[in-house]
């Protein structure tokens, strides 16, 4: 592959700007966890939620309206051009792609949405909202934001789908004539996201997410997005990206993630950025770090910053390529410590380290994984 | 400006041939019966049952019949859990199946708007009345966009990566779009791709509320034109290296050759009057095609019949076209959204294969500020050699998809192709 990172946006929990938010990992800093109710339910979540302060400076005539989930890829994204040092005209504007991965979408304008026609009928539906509950409505701001006219993509799928979209964008960028490809991940929270996953039985009702734990106890939901942009020279390089496959059953994806392993393995590996949130997951994880690679170090983030699903995957990358350039891995928090891993209990300098690989387990059944390294 | 797909030279650049198709929709599932409804420019909207339209002011929609999916479901609890949307792509992917079994998909790419939303509204309206929640974590757990294509995967076998594209109404031609640069460039030998969508409460009624939708009949490009009517339904093609079909004797279908997407950024649900973002995507596909306009034999246009995309779309095309015959077979069933394109590709590929162009119906006469040649209201027997199929959605996304006929291969001339 002849892709790299150029630039990075992040907007999450525990603020945005991506050595910002990197410094308060390295500290075994964790996000506060915000209390998430509904009108008409009892019952209310934890979730950790993005700060207002964090989309300080953020505004634009497409975002008046827009709900958060747009908002937090507009920051990302924009975040990321600077980071990369393009400024866009219309000429470069025409030589970038835009790839979106997104889970569960707009989620907040979709109940309200809906909840209107349920409450007083299809008379009441909102013409100003129902745009705003499609899920490339976020790229189609981003995309009016910077004045992109060329290729436009939303992916949707699991927490795997971050990767996905590195992979589209991977395969976009086979044209010469794209110079960039921006690829942003988001997602917003709302109470009905926390009430489906705990019916789903995979939501816990309070932090921490305690990842490799036997017990299983669920993760804690979170919001906001990752922006990366891809070129063909940066600071990291993407040497490969791998489509990972879709699992049946729950039982299927140690298996499937043995292969990725194995597939991204072939280098030497410094350390992997994992997906553990405190389901599943972390079994079927933990068994194939364990077999395929077992002297890498691991980390995830997810106990720090929560599930953010959609954006996840971006987050994930985020990661590996700050850990590759600053040569520090942060603490992994609320670790089961008798896990058979090389965790990163504590802040790790990691000198020597060149290669890692980024692993994504999704909760629906899909995964993916990709290897970075420093140029 | 439109960016075409890979910009490899002719010769390095792989040719893609569909060698099978599945398709559900409001005119019948699998080939053949599209082609009986196509051929007969069957009307096939009617009015909604499956969930209150009384304060809508558009009643009916193109419509798959649950007792025709349900039949050829499995009969087991797993099966009676999954959204009808798995069901249809279950059906198109089996018919794929049928025509090719040992088609082993490395990649399936699938558009689609609105995954298992009824599950979802499902689940809200029983929040009020909580004794209802039993079965919220089947809703749940298949109401994620991606889950229909992995059903199809598992009910088939198939544990090939998915890449689920949500471009609003242009995810299908995208999908086949992305598919078809995944197998042109080299990267990849064999991909599922196409689209879904089944009809849902929420959307229908997010179209009425734009006033999109219309009361009456659909009359694509029509002066008297009042919008469009929804519809529902999954296509899935297999698209291979066309040399590496032929040299295991697979017969092809079609080829598809080229491909256009263009974003324009005037409105999240308008498109731009002028049509310059359609033209833009069509103008793509041809130059990705290296082929010029007049070698297009038929267009299969978006043609929603709404009075802003009907203009702009129909602009786009007298602009670049010379008098090429336009249809929107919307007008027989309803625009399925997320699976318009794949649907619509498959129009194509039955109109390839039949030769004869699908009718525009409920069309009275023609809009006074487009120059177009619809085919008005009865299918024509035409010679039909390159079709150019387009899609557009909201925020702005256009595509276009152009496909051909392939004559019999000379190598292997004794082997039947379309």
């Amino acid at each position: 592959m002849s892709l790299a990172i150029a630039g990075m946006g992040w907007v999450t929990p525990l603020g945005s700007g991506v050595d910002a938010v990197w410094e308060q990992l390295l500290a075994g800093k964790q996000a506060s966890a915000t209390t998430v109710s509904e009108e008409f339910a009892d019952r209310v979540y934890s979730a950790f939620r993005v700060p207002e302060s964090a989309l300080k400076g953020i505004s634009h005539p497409r975002l008046r309206r827009a709900s958060a989930i747009s908002r937090f890829a507009a920051a990302a994204g924009l975040h990321a051009l600077e980071s990369a040092g393009l400024k866009l005209d219309s000429q470069t504007a025409e030589r970038i792609a835009l790839i979106f991965a997104i889970s569960n979408g707009g989620v907040i304008y979709t109940k309200r949405f809906y909840r209107d026609i349920v409450n007083t009928g299809a008379q009441a539906a909102s013409p100003l909202l129902f745009p705003e509950t499609v899920f490339n409505a976020p790229a189609s701001h981003l995309a009016a934001i910077l004045g992109l006219t060329g290729a436009t993509y939303t992916l949707v799928g699991d927490g795997a789908v971050g990767l996905a979209a590195i992979k589209m964008a991977d395969e976009l960028m086979q044209n010469e004539a794209l110079d960039y490809c921006l690829v942003v991940g988001t997602e917003e929270i709302d109470w009905l996201l926390c009430d489906a996953y705990r019916r789903w039985r995979l939501l816990r009702p309070a932090p921490p997410i305690e990842p490799y734990s036997e017990q299983n106890h669920g993760i804690i939901l979170s919001e906001g997005a990752g922006a990366i942009v891809l070129a063909r020279n940066g600071f990291v390089g993407i040497e490969c990206a791998h489509s990972g496959g879709c699992f049946a059953k729950r039982a299927q994806a140690e298996e499937i993630l043995k292969g990725i392993l194995r597939d991204l393995g072939q280098a030497q590996i410094d350390f992997v950025i994992s997906s553990a949130n405190g389901t599943f997951i972390d079994r079927a994880e933990s068994h194939a770090l364990q077999e395929v690679v077992p002297n890498a170090l691991v980390y995830t983030g997810k106990p720090a910053l929560g599930e953010s699903v959609g954006a996840g995957g971006l987050w994930q990358i985020i990661l590996a390529a700050q850990a590759l350039s600053t040569k520090e891995i942060p603490p992994v928090l609320h670790a089961d410590h008798g896990v058979r891993l090389r965790l990163s209990l504590s802040r790790t300098p990691v000198p020597s380290a060149r290669r890692a690989i980024v692993l994504s387990c999704g909760l629906n059944q899909q995964t993916a994984g990709l290897r970075l390294a420093i140029q | 400006m439109a960016q075409t797909g890979t910009q490899k030279s002719t010769e390095n650049a792989a040719r893609v041939a569909v060698t099978a198709a599945g398709v559900v929709s409001p005119l019948g599932f699998g080939l053949a019966e599209t082609f009986d409804s196509l051929w007969s420019a069957r009307d096939c909207v009617t009015q909604v049952m499956r969930f209150s339209v009384t304060q809508c002011r558009c009643k009916t929609a193109g419509q798959v019949s649950d007792a025709r999916l349900l039949a050829s479901a499995a009969e087991t609890p797993r099966s009676a859990r999954l959204h009808r949307a798995s069901h249809m792509m279950i059906e198109a992917l089996r018919q794929v199946l049928t025509q090719r079994p040992e088609f082993e998909p490395e990649l399936t790419v699938i558009g689609t708007t609105s995954g298992g939303m009824s599950y979802g509204e499902r689940y809200y309206r029983s929040l009020k009345r909580p004794q209802n929640l039993r079965h919220a974590p089947t809703w749940i757990a298949n109401y994620p966009a991606q889950k229909p294509v992995i059903d199809a995967h598992t009910a088939f076998g198939i544990s090939a990566p998915c890449q689920v594209i949500a471009n609003a109404c242009a995810s299908g031609t995208n999908a086949i779009g992305h598919a078809f640069e995944c197998v042109r460039s080299g990267r990849y030998q064999r991909v599922l791709t196409g689209g879904y969508d089944a009809l849902a409460e929420m959307v229908f009624v997010g179209f009425d509320s734009l006033q999109a939708s219309t009361p009456e009949q659909c009359r694509p490009f029509d002066r008297h034109r009042s919008g469009m009517v929804l519809g529902e339904g999954a296509a899935v093609l297999a698209l291979e290296n066309l040399e590496v079909a032929r040299q295991r004797g697979a017969s092809v279908l079609a080829e598809i050759i080229g491909y256009g997407i263009s974003t324009d950024n005037f409105h999240i649900t308008q498109p731009e009057p002028s049509g310059i973002g359609a033209r833009q995507a069509m103008e793509g596909a041809l130059q990705n095609a290296h082929i010029s306009a007049s070698d297009v034999d038929y267009i299969n246009a978006h043609g929603t019949g709404t009075v802003f995309n009907d203009a702009a779309e129909g602009k786009a095309i007298s602009a670049l076209f010379n008098g090429v015959p336009v249809s929107s077979t919307k007008s027989m069933m309803g625009h399925s959204l997320g699976a318009a394109g794949a649907i619509e590709a498959i129009v194509c590929l039955v109109a390839l294969q039949h030769q004869f162009l699908p009718a525009n119906i409920n069309f009275a006469s023609l809009d006074e500020d487009l120059d177009l040649n619809i085919v008005e209201n009865e299918t024509q027997p035409a010679v039909v050699s390159t079709t150019l199929s387009n899609s557009f959605g909201f925020g702005g996304t256009n595509a276009a998809v152009l496909m051909r006929k392939v004559p019999p291969s000379p190598r292997l001339s004794g082997q039947t192709e379309a």
